[in-house]
Parts: C-alpha cells; structure tokens; sequence
C-alpha cells in the first residue's frame, strides 16, 4: 500500500444525489507520478464524480483530500496547483486567446511566461486567435496550455479525447505520456478503453456511480484474467456493462404451411 | 480580490454596462422622471450578466484559485463598481442643479421630482432592490436572469412612482425641494438610504454566497 503522503487525490466516501441519480460512497486515490484512467460507460459518474472533486457541484458527504490537504479548507491553494480541462474549452470562446492568458495568469502566483509560450509553441497555437476558431483538440491543447503554464502538478480532465479524430487522440495521449515524465499526474475520464490501453498506469472504474475498481492496471487485468472476466480491457468492461436487449418482438402469427 | 475585478472589466462586463451609465445625464432632463437613469443604468448591468451566463464565465471563473464565495463577491464587486460610477455621476448633476443651474429657466416650473438628496436616496433605493432582487435572485440558479429581473423592473417602477408621488402629499413637500432649505432633512434621508443600501447590499451577497455553495454547476 502507498503510503498516503503520496497520493496526489484521496476521495472518501463521497456521496452525490440527484433526483435520478447518485453516487455512493466513491472511494479512489491518485498516486504522485501516475497517470490514471477513471472508466466507465456514459452516465456512469464520471464528470459527477470530477465535478466533486472539484467543488463544483455540492456533495452530501465524504471527504475529498489533494496533497494531504483537505479540499474544503484549502480550496485555494489546491487549485493553484491543480489544472482541469473539461474536454474543450468552453468559455469566452469569443475573446482572444492573448487576453485570456493575461487575466488568467494574474491569479496565478507561479505562472511562467517562458513556459507558456514554449507550450504554445509546441501544441502550434496562436494568441490571435479565438477559441472559437480552435478544432476541438486544439482546445483540449488549449486548456492544457492553461494549466500547465501555473505549474500544475496535477492534472483532471474530463473525456479530453471524445470527439478527437484518431490522430489527434494518439497526438494527446502522446503529450500525456511527456507529461508524466516531468512528474506532472493525471488523472483522465475515458470510456474509451484504448485510450488506457496506451497510457495508464491505474484504473479506476465505475459503474452505475460505485466503484468498482481502484488498482494499478496490469494488476487489475490479470486478476480479471484469472476471474475469467476477460483478457482486454474492453472485453472486461463488456463482462460488467453489456445488457441483453428484448423490445417485445410479438410472438408470429404466420401458422404453419 | 483587484484580480477578480480586473477579469471582469477585462472579459465579462459588457460594453453597454458602460454605454448605460450616461444614463447619470439623465439627471439633467427638465420635467422628466429623473429616477428612471438609475433603472437604465440598472438595465446595462443586466447586459453584462447575459454575458455571465453566454461566456460561461461562472465556470472559469470557479475554477481560478479562488475560493467558491469569493466568485460571488466578484460580480457584486462589478455591479458596485458600476453603481458607485453612476452614483458618483449623478451627485455631480444634483449639485449643479442645486446651485448654478437651479435659476436656469427650464428648471425653473418641476412638477416631478427635483435632483436634490431625496432623489439620491431614491437612486440607492433602486441600486439596493437590483442588488437584493436581481443579483441575488440569479444566484439562486447562477445562470437564471429573466424572472429575477422581471421582479427588478416592477420594483424599480414602483419606486419612481412613489418618489414622484410622495412630494405631493402635505407635509412631505420638503422632499422635492430643489434649493438648500431643508437640506438638513433631505440628507437625513439620504443617510437614513445609505445604511439600507449598504446593510441590504451585504446581507444579499451573504445570503448569494450560501446559495452559490449549494448551487451544481
């Protein structure tokens, strides 16, 4: 077991309720250094769960920890060292991108103006433009840029590959890989099983907004080989999700000839 | 918390914020409704709140290292800036039509109200009920802004015509006094304003801070 002064994200018992959904008792951490996969079908509870997380959305209970801090009296100081992306970027996509590195950046105690042109320059974007003009993996790159650029050690992204074209997800989960080797962590939703396939080191999976796994990858697959659940990720979650359908064919009338 | 100020002025304050606070000159208009300057200029902060919620500023803005509270302490902080403006405008129009201009022959026969310190406690009066109406009735849901500025018109038209009405009742003449005469009483209703626009003003931002915490975005 990791000893807990080094899991970047610990989540206790966290419990969220809407009317026609909830999540119960979602227990998972985030070791230092890791990348790690958080899986599940849609509507399973991954963005409720991130949300959370994040304090965006208001929990019933549990306890939610960053760095050994707790969220709730260190809300502040976490998010300066914490970057999130929802995918693409979703706000003042009608503002230059140059403006909103200015006010971005003033918030940001640590923010590298060095570092942040060398991403720019690397993921080939210009501060003239929009986001707005972006395709959505430029925005993806976009909101890394952002996160990267204050010295985020810690990563969450919320399904950053869904709608990417197969080029630009290779090209995305490539920048993941980089990452990790300048110790930033991830932790990235997917229903995607390849995406993890390629890149990480732990899964966390839910399903139905519970838990069903937190484990370090390649021991989660083999014991879901020798349970006979499967070989493959995909063919895992294919064991736990696939539901047989029946509309209620009617029954054939035709008489025998 | 001047961060959080300069982001607004930087990216959500919407141009007509801007254009609406010459609705101060509104105080200038002889025999019209002066009051009504307050409510437009009201009207153009309403602009900047569709921006809030088009630019999908309340999520960027949550996610800056800020605490949750301190977003909504930063559109109050834009919406007394805007007011403070205004205000200051309107001071600057009501002195000079207290005393260089109160000769001046257009001025001269006012059946409505005079720019005097009543009407600048009125001004406040309608700044407070869009600050506990409006501001505070969108953070109940942070992105609803018809209804609560829907209650906002009909409470500020209300307040027009009772600060048109009031004067004519015997014994409140004093209110619509444009000279320095009553001056005494005038600025005690001013003051007596002042306190209810600050302590309502502070009191819906508490309560706008406990229904944010609540709020799923």
């Amino acid at each position: 077991m990791t000893d807990s002064k080094e899991m970047i994200l610990e989540v206790r018992d966290l419990c969220k309720e809407y009317p026609s959904f909830r999540l119960e008792n979602v227990t998972f951490s985030v070791p230092k250094g890791s990348i790690t996969g958080f899986i599940g079908r849609n509507g399973a509870g991954k963005t409720t769960t991130i949300k959370s997380v994040l304090n965006l959305v208001h929990k019933k209970s549990g306890e939610i920890r960053f760095f050994g801090l707790d969220l709730d009296s260190h809300e502040k100081e976490i998010k300066e060292r914490i970057g999130y992306a929802g995918g693409a970027i979703d706000y003042y996509k009608k503002k230059r991108i140059r403006d909103l590195i200015a006010v971005t950046k003033r918030f940001y105690e640590h923010w590298d103006d060095e570092a942040c042109r060398k991403f720019m320059n690397a993921f080939e974007l210009s501060e003239e433009k929009m986001p707005s003009e972006l395709s959505e993996g430029m925005k993806v790159k976009l909101n890394l840029v952002l996160a990267l650029s204050h010295g985020a050690e810690f990563l969450i992204l919320d399904e950053p590959t869904s709608g990417l074209d197969p080029i630009s997800r290779e090209e995305l989960l490539d920048v993941f890989e980089a990452l990790r080797k300048t110790g930033v962590s991830i932790l990235f939703s997917t229903h995607i099983t390849s995406d993890l396939d390629k890149c990480a080191d732990r899964i966390v999976y839910i399903k139905e907004g519970r838990i069903l796994a937190s484990d370090a990858m390649d021991r989660y697959l083999s014991d879901c080989k020798a349970a006979g659940y499967g070989e493959t990720l995909e063919e895992v979650m294919l064991h736990f999700e696939k539901k047989e359908f029946s509309f209620g064919a009617p029954e054939s009338t035709e008489q025998p000839l | 918390m001047s961060n959080l100020l300069h982001k607004e002025l930087k990216l959500a304050v919407s141009p007509l914020s801007w254009f609406f606070l010459a609705a101060a000159v509104m105080t200038l208009i002889p025999g019209y409704p002066i009051l009504l300057g307050s409510f437009f200029v009201c009207l153009g902060l309403f602009q900047t709140f569709q921006t809030f919620r088009e630019a999908n500023d309340i999520l960027y803005t949550t996610l800056l290292p800020i605490r949750k509270r301190d977003a909504v302490r930063a559109k109050f902080l834009t919406v007394l800036f805007f007011e403070g403006l205004s205000f200051l405008f309107m001071s600057v129009f009501t002195v000079l039509r207290m005393t260089v201009l109160s000769s001046a022959s257009p001025y001269v026969t006012n059946f409505l109200m005079n720019p005097n310190p009543v009407y600048l406690a009125f001004v406040l009066l309608v700044f407070l009920s869009f600050n506990v109406v409006f501001v505070g009735g969108f953070f109940k849901t942070a992105y609803k802004i018809g209804k609560p500025f829907i209650l906002f018109i009909i409470i500020a038209m209300l307040l027009v015509a009772v600060s048109e009405s009031l004067h004519h009742i015997p014994g409140l003449e004093f209110l619509h006094t444009p000279s320095g005469e009553k001056l005494g009483l005038q600025f005690a209703v001013l003051g007596a304003a002042a306190v209810l626009f600050i302590g309502g003003t502070f009191l819906s931002e508490k309560a706008s801070e406990k229904r944010f915490e609540s709020i799923d975005l």
